[in-house]
């Protein structure tokens, strides 16, 4: 009978633990769509930060002129 | 999990910060330098000389080419991240208490101390990414905190909003353009100041953390509370994992406020919670006063922590962090896994 009690309220911890989990994910999901919907409407890249990025590796090497240099 | 001891810091530190690829991490502390680290060796790669006063704050742009830095001498500056170079000071009427840049890097904000004839502030500076550019003098904007001052603040996905955190324990929401209040909600409990606020990689929610001893994940739109974690010690710092669904909180009583000895003496440890089902999974002890601040890696490797007893220890996760997972998360996973061969 204990066994029960004890296996019962295990069951009720992680089904309590399922459902914080799904309605984390799910709110992360609208979230996610909402922004990248308002980034589209704002004609703004999907990461901001990839572009700039971009942009300063051009300007280090522009042409496409990697310059390696190997350091022992 | 061995961690890297960063001794280069002659007195408490106040804030850390990793750079975007979390190849570097910038240290401020009250000895009035700034630090400069490679976050895999722990190797100083230099200092940035200027300040006449405790560093209070400091952030970095997302390309690593400009740091911001704000000080008890009442100025915010402004530094060329690879020669040390101070680019730009800025003068305030009182101590700058924190800095941040937004998204892609074209605005620092800075909050400004309340002192007797001076309300505390939050100011917008507008910034060029750019080492060789003239930065302008004026600031943008000036939100006035005219109910309780500012300790914290920073900027939303977007830029859309101005998250600040307040003395009394309240979080307000402004316009990020035009610097009008939105919101201000009691979040934290009633005059126990907010003493961090960092956001999630994407900006859409934050993490702050209080005196009250509690840490809450907030969301940018409608400040919605959705997690509160309940520590044992007021905390001065919290911050969001990146790769694993963990916060990290740090803080621990000061030994002038410390009464009565605790069992657990001090308590001057990380705090790891599940960042979904606020249970606390582990702690990790190494300082030998509270931490002041806590930063994770951006790339989700490890993390920083900075005590009031100068060091800033830097930990790599090993394979049992990677590994640790609930077993519904499991769950999920294999679910979701299945879901994509088939």
């Amino acid at each position: 009978e204990d066994a029960e009690r004890i296996s019962s309220a295990d069951v009720a911890v992680v089904q309590h633990r399922r459902r914080l989990l799904e309605e984390f994910y799910a709110w992360r999901a609208v979230v996610e769509e909402e922004l990248a919907e308002e980034r589209a409407a704002l004609g703004l890249p999907a990461d901001p930060v990839a572009e700039l990025l971009k942009a300063k590796t051009a300007e280090i090497a522009p042409q496409g002129e990697v310059q390696e240099q190997v350091i022992e | 999990m061995r961690p890297i001891l960063l001794a280069g810091h002659e007195r408490a530190l106040t804030q850390i910060k990793y750079n975007r690829e979390g190849d570097l991490i910038f240290s401020v502390s009250k000895d009035q330098q700034i630090c400069v680290w490679f976050a895999h060796n722990g190797e100083r790669l230099g200092t940035y000389r200027g300040h006449q006063g405790a560093i209070w704050t400091i952030d970095v742009d997302p390309t690593t080419t400009i740091l911001a830095s704000g000080s008890a001498d009442n100025t915010i500056r402004l530094w060329d991240v690879k020669t040390g170079k101070c680019l730009k000071t800025w003068d305030f009427p009182t101590a700058v208490k924190r800095v941040e840049f937004n998204e892609d890097g074209t605005k620092l904000l800075g909050v400004t101390e309340k002192r007797m004839g001076h309300l505390g502030t939050i100011v917008v500076l507008d910034v060029k990414v750019d080492v060789e550019a003239e930065q302008a003098d004026e600031k943008a904007m000036t939100i006035v905190c005219e109910e309780s001052k500012a300790t914290v603040a920073g900027w939303s996905y977007l830029s859309k909003y101005i998250i600040a955190g307040h003395e009394d324990g309240s979080v307000s929401q402004y316009d990020g353009k035009t610097g009008d209040l939105i919101y201000n909600i009691p979040i934290h409990e009633l005059n126990q100041p907010i003493t961090d606020l960092q956001w999630a990689p994407d900006r859409t929610y934050f993490i702050t953390s209080s005196k009250d001893k509690t840490a809450k994940l907030i969301t940018a739109k409608d400040l919605e509370v959705l997690k509160t974690y309940t520590a044992d010690t007021p905390l001065n710092s919290a911050t969001i994992t990146p790769k694993k669904d963990f916060v990290i909180l740090g803080g621990g009583q000061a030994a002038m406020d410390v009464t009565t000895t605790a069992a657990r003496q001090g308590k001057f440890e990380a705090r790891f919670y599940h960042k979904i089902f606020e249970d606390e999974i582990g702690r990790v002890r190494g300082h030998f006063g509270p931490l002041n601040t806590v930063a994770a890696d951006p790339t989700g490797k490890g993390y920083a922590s900075g005590g009031e007893d100068g060091y800033v220890r830097v930990h790599h996760f090993d394979k049992g962090y990677f590994d640790f997972m609930y077993e519904v998360e499991r769950e999920r996973q294999n679910r979701l896994a299945a879901a994509a061969s088939a």
